[in-house]
């Protein structure tokens, strides 16, 4: 239908519109119109993507001064999806353009991935992992790969026809308008015999919509490799955005074993072995690179030729400085390490230290002004030294010549770790841990660099960018969010979803059968009772609900701890008789199978039960729609693992920096972690699930209003403080309510059909201007 | 209730931390404790009321009444449907570890036989030209109690000696068993299979989409009535052999599901070509009827029997195969029984109350014989119960609302006869013929209708 927003016209490819996906279009004009960010919560399965592409292509219909639409997804089948969703959408434009003069106007729409998905090298895509393709690619396309193989034609160097194919096509190389997911990316490829990864990334330049993962936006290495040009004016989103602060945090932190340091040390090697051989036959190369060095960054070259034929690899990348990229730039690298050999050793004496570091018996936390003071101390090594390490050895691997970057981690690894200390004096901990807490008798040492401040990977998102959207099914308390990311939308809103039957059922267990509260506190986790009384709860459960149940844990120590006991009570056996039982390990073979197994099971009416880990990779991607999930129990309160000195870290750093306190914080943490588990069931209108909360403490007010609106919303009083006899009771008739024929017709009557959105548009204009207004204050 | 009430408390006094101090102030600032809670929603007889003789009644069943009609209508909507009239069904029932819960009283099982017999008469009211065979999940496997025959009480009395539970069920094994049993079948017989399920789950041996495969190509159709949740692949199985899925919520709805299965089901499309069946009409021992005779394949010595027109053999009752010949044998009662499934009653309208102000009488054209009692009232033709508000009746606190027979008043497309809801589903449910339509004179069969339409079309400008 087509209808007006605000006098916006607004194209959306269904005859009906549910209200709150009207209400969401709404926020987001709003943003639009402000030029600002904003927070939207939604919940899955309301249709959220389709309402974000339908508005965003709409607005830059009619406002053709705004930019780019980048949208950022997790997953790869993510991004497949809303491509999908996009195609659709455009080919339901269409019809509103027929008699146009000139057709309908046509936008581009890509997605992009590594090279891992969009190879199409006969040999080269068949490499196992991201890594290796991403070198075996670089070895048939770098500069002075493909230039010898033009000099010197009889030598038979190999080099990628696709790559050659592309190129050779000159600007005559592009796509035709339209919306290409990955794998029309690769038809497209097949059929003109160009290479789509990069074919994507020359178009990306081009496109009205470009789909993408979190990190070509997020961390600053890729970001400034892919997506440095876009203009200010585009439309970023990030959706299922619930843990964002915690994709910042990953993309600015690094972790350094002895392993790794061993690694480094032979890489270091190898670069010397090389530099004696370039020495011998191409002398010129070496001198020439100083003199470059000595006019500074930019002359060199390096970001410009990188962007254009370079990759993602880990060798040509320039890590970014998020917080004061220019300054790098202007700057001319330290005359200590402008030589090939000096900046070597400066890496050998800095690995040194780094073995010294590890080599501790107890736990050593310092902030990077204490660890350089103390570098500058044993090594004399400075930190504004430190801080070009990234670059230089970039530049020394390509004047080196070497592609196998791939082998190069280890030393990549610690140059990482050298430009980060030496950039940031605020937000980090660089923590030494001479081995794992939780074992105490193996000794693992690591030293830990870690970004405690998620706002540093997103300051110059949200500085660059006119807006932001930041939108997930679960972002209560949505106004934590603008202060752990340090920014001030101009929307937030949280919204419902309209249901024409009660196919939510939360409800918050705190009793066993003997009435005896359950609980994953630490002084009852391992209360034989607590666990006897959860185990049957379980099995009560599993011969109340058909099909598909998934239970999620604390952590997979307390899994782990909890199955072994059933076992020894004899509950698994019971729960056995009722359905099959898979479990989530930390392998993602292993798991894959086991899913794969459990879908089979509950497909074929055997019945199974899921035992899974909230912060798992189950509970993030993996969707237990329709029959694979008609009930989902959370067993306690997911807390991190508080002893754990980098989350103590954080917590000082958030109490000091933004006045958020701990309690405040492990709570919202946990509780959207909780809500993200059981939030698994429902991923359609259609769909019907019961969710179990099952600890004593989610029946405090500080839990429970931090679950996000959609659920609390449907959490009766009746439904609070169970024992398992109660809730046996409740699912039963939850079970046997939703197994009725539901009035489809009934559906139809809460949506929006385009006459009444019109309606609304004309009759509350005056009203929207003050919701809007509201919003504003207080955010 | 009230030891479990001091369970509970005695519970919540032992542990004291703070976390429990707030749940305890939480639920006494609500002044309630748990059990108090279940029935919080439910106080369901203050909605009852009064009415001016006394009588209780619920307020609005109107949209209860409405529902039930529809269900009823459906069946009569579908009148000009060819129905499979000869039907062969195998009843499943499922005696596994789930029918031994107490969430029905006494025991699942219990109730599931009982209806289950009930289902057994009824189907040979409803259909007596067809038949049905019992068969039992237990313990994994799928045991045959009795084969297809027509002999409601043969089942019965099978089935009140097996209520024994225990173990798995097998919807798979149930599924090769019944499908193996109806292969056999004339073509003109419809095959079905009717499970009624407690488990929610299926333990077999192997795939059992290849099952549900084979049972589609034998054109079994599988219907499956479930006591708990909606089980994904009941719901698969029952979709794509064009069967129904339906799962009760009490034991009414149970014994209301199950029924609802007695009535033919509409023949599906290419199921079975249409043919002439050969049928035998037997007499009752012709020379002396009520004399003993050696009767049927077991040759008991009963009085009476049957003497099948074919081959002369006996046989003790009706409808049933010949022994000796395989001839169906019938009374010509049930074959006139299975009519009023092809010719069904036409569904009533249902009159919104604003048209009735103006109408006295019954719809219709007036019976002059109709009691004092209702003249000058608008009645239903069944049983003469007052309909609709009366404009004059307001003597009473109550006022004139409560002075209207409770529910929906419909009224016959024919013959206009107004009828109550009670008449409306006794008419569509068991009398299967319109009294009115019936006590039409014949020369006013069709011209009444088109005077009739006539007046209540003038009826509201009166009024
Ligand atoms: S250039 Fe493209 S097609 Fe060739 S190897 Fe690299 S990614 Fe594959
Ligand atoms: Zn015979
Ligand atoms: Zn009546
Ligand atoms: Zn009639």
């Amino acid at each position: 239908m087509r209808f007006q927003l605000e006098g916006l016209t607004v194209y959306f490819p269904y005859q009906f519109i549910y209200p709150e996906q009207y209400q969401y279009m709404l926020e987001l004009k709003h943003a639009l119109d402000a030029k600002g960010h904003c927070l939207l919560e939604m919940p899955t399965g309301t249709g959220k993507t389709i309402t974000l592409l339908s508005l965003i292509t709409s607005y830059q219909l009619a406002h053709p001064e705004t930019g780019k639409l980048i949208y950022c997804t997790r997953t790869v089948p993510e991004m497949e999806k809303v491509l999908a969703e996009l195609k659709e959408l455009m080919e339901y434009r269409q019809r509103y353009f027929q008699d146009t003069a000139g057709g309908a106007p046509k936008i581009l729409a890509l997605g992009l991935s590594s090279r891992k998905n969009l190879c199409i090298h006969p040999m080269v895509s068949e490499e196992g992992t991201r890594e290796s393709v991403d070198a075996r690619c670089m070895k048939l396309t770098a500069p002075w790969v493909r230039e010898r193989a033009g000099k010197e034609p009889d030598h038979d160097i190999e080099t990628c026809a696709l790559y050659e194919g592309l190129e050779g096509a000159g600007p005559e190389g592009r796509l035709d308008a339209g919306v290409y997911t990955l794998h029309d990316l690769r038809v497209w490829g097949r059929k003109h015999q160009w290479c789509p990864y990069f074919l994507a990334r020359r178009m990306i330049a081009y496109a009205n919509v470009v789909v993408y993962n979190y990190q070509y936006m997020l961390d600053p290495k890729v970001s400034q490799m892919v997506s440095r040009e876009f203009e200010r004016e585009c439309v970023v989103v990030f959706d299922e955005a619930h843990n964002i602060d915690n994709v910042c945090i990953e993309a600015l932190s690094v972790n350094i074993r002895s392993q790794t340091l061993d690694a480094a040390t032979r890489n270091i090697g190898s670069l010397k072995r090389e530099i004696e051989r370039v020495k011998r036959t191409d002398e010129g190369r070496l001198r020439q690179e100083y003199q470059r060095l000595v006019q500074g960054l930019q002359a060199q070259g390096v970001l410009q030729e990188d962007a254009r034929g370079g990759g993602d690899g880990d060798a040509q990348q320039w890590l970014a400085n998020p917080a004061l990229p220019e300054d790098i730039v202007r700057e001319a690298v330290p005359g200590n390490i402008r030589r090939a050999e000096h900046f070597v050793a400066f890496l050998q004496r800095f690995v040194a230290y780094l073995r010294t570091r590890l080599a501790v018996d107890q736990v050593v936390s310092d902030t990077p002004t204490s660890f350089l003071a103390s570098l500058q101390q044993a090594v004399a090594i400075e930190g504004k030294t430190l801080r070009f390490c990234y670059d230089r050895l970039a530049s020394l691997m390509k004047t080196l010549e070497i592609t196998a970057s791939d082998d190069f981690h280890g030393v990549h690894l610690v140059a990482d770790f050298a430009t980060l200390v030496g950039t940031y004096s605020r937000g980090f901990a660089i923590i030494t841990e001479p081995y794992d807490d939780r074992l105490p008798s193996v000794p693992d040492p690591i030293i830990q660099l870690s970004c405690l401040d998620a706002s540093l990977a997103v300051r110059p998102v949200f500085a660059k960018y006119q807006t932001v959207v930041i939108t997930s099914g679960t972002l209560s308390p949505i106004d934590l969010y603008p202060r752990i990311l340090n920014f001030s939308p101009v929307c937030i809103a949280s919204l419902n979803m309209t249901l024409t039957r009660d196919c939510l059922c939360p409800v918050v267990l705190t009793r066993g059968g003997d009435q005896l509260p359950v609980s994953t506190k630490f002084d009852m986790r391992s209360d034989p009772q607590v666990i006897r009384n959860y185990g049957r709860m379980l099995v009560d459960l599993a011969a109340t609900v058909p099909d598909g149940v998934v239970a999620f844990f604390v952590s997979y120590s307390y899994m782990d701890q909890i199955v072994s006991r059933w076992n020894d009570m004899g509950i698994l056996q019971e729960l056995m008789a009722h359905k099959l039982v898979f479990i989530e390990t930390q392998d993602v073979v292993e798991t894959t199978l086991a899913l794969d197994n459990f879908r089979r099971a509950c497909d074929c009416g055997r019945g199974a039960v899921f035992f899974s880990v909230a912060r798992g990779k189950v509970a993030e991607g993996i969707d237990f729609d329709r029959h694979y999930g008609r009930c989902v129990v959370m067993f306690g309160v997911p807390y991190q693992y508080t002893l754990s000195r980098i989350l103590r870290a954080r917590l000082e750093y958030l109490r000091e920096t933004f006045q958020i306190k701990e309690n405040d914080y492990l709570a919202f943490d946990a509780v959207r972690q909780a809500a993200q588990c059981v939030g698994r069931v429902i991923r359609s209108k259609a769909d019907y699930g019961l969710m179990v909360l099952a600890d004593k403490r989610y029946q405090r007010h500080d839990k429970r209003d931090k679950l996000p609106a959609w659920i609390t919303q449907h959490l009766k009083d009746s439904h609070l403080n169970l024992s398992t006899d109660m809730l046996l009771c409740i699912a039963r008739d939850f079970m046997r309510s939703m197994a009725q024929p539901y009035d489809r017709a009934a559906v139809g009557r809460s949506l929006l059909s385009e006459a009444a959105v019109n309606a609304l548009d004309t009759a509350a204009p005056s009203a929207e201007a003050v919701g809007l207004a509201d919003m504003q204050t207080d955010g | 209730m009230a030891g479990r009430a001091a369970t509970l408390a005695e519970g919540r006094g032992m542990d004291l931390d703070e976390e429990d101090e707030e749940l305890r102030a939480d639920e006494e600032a609500r002044g309630q404790t748990a059990f108090e809670r279940e029935y919080e929603d439910d106080h369901s007889w203050e909605e009852l009321e009064e009415d001016e003789f006394g009588n209780l009644r619920a307020p609005d069943q109107a949209e209860e009444q409405r529902a039930r009609r529809r269900r009823l209508m459906s069946a009569a909507a579908s009148a000009r449907i060819r129905r499979g009239m000869v039907r062969y069904v195998e009843v499943v029932l499922d005696l596994s570890r789930a029918a031994a819960l107490a969430d029905m009283r006494p025991l699942r099982a219990a109730v599931m036989s009982g209806v289950l017999q009930q289902f057994v008469r009824t189907f040979f009211d409803e259909n007596p030209l067809s038949q049905l065979g019992l068969v039992i999940l237990r313990n994994g496997v799928a045991e045959r109690l009795t084969e297809l025959s027509s002999s409601p009480e043969a089942h019965i009395a099978k089935l009140r000696q097996n209520l024994d539970t225990g173990g798995d069920a097998s919807l798979q094994n149930a599924l090769d068993l019944c499908v193996d049993a109806l292969k056999s079948i004339p073509p003109y017989g419809h095959r079905e299979v009717l499970i009624m399920l407690a488990a929610l789950s299926t333990c077999d041996p192997g795939d059992i989409n290849a099952s549900i495969k084979a049972a589609k190509r034998q054109r079994v159709r599988v219907s499956v009535v479930g006591l708990a949740a909606e089980v994904y692949v009941c719901r698969r199985m029952t979709e794509q052999t064009g069967g129904t899925y339906t799962v009760a919520t009490g034991e009414g709805h149970l014994q209301e599901l199950m029924l609802s299965h007695a009535v033919p089901p509409p023949a599906a499309p290419g199921t079975s070509s249409v043919s002439l069946v050969r049928m035998g009409f037997p007499c009752k021992n012709p020379e002396a009827p009520g004399a003993a005779a050696f009767c049927g394949e077991a040759c008991l010595l009963r009085p009476g029997g049957y003497t099948c027109p074919k081959c002369k053999a006996r046989v003790a009752e009706l409808p049933s195969l010949c022994h000796v010949c395989g001839l169906s044998l019938v009374a010509s009662p049930h074959l006139a029984r299975s009519y009023h499934h092809l010719f069904p009653v036409p569904a009533f309208a249902e009159v919104p109350a604003a048209e009735l102000l103006g109408v006295t009488g019954c719809g219709g054209n007036q019976p002059d014989f109709a009691p004092a009692f209702v003249t000058g009232r608008t009645y239903c033709y069944g049983c003469y119960t007052p309909l609709g508000q009366q404009a004059g009746g307001a003597g009473r606190s109550r006022g004139a609302a409560s002075l209207a027979a409770a529910g929906i008043v419909s009224r016959c497309p024919d013959c206009r006869h107004l009828y109550c809801f009670e008449c409306d589903s006794y008419i569509h449910e068991h009398l299967h013929t319109c009294p009115g339509c019936e006590c039409l004179p014949p020369h006013l069969a069709t011209a009444t209708a088109a005077a009739a339409a006539a007046a209540a079309a003038a009826a509201p400008a009166v009024g």
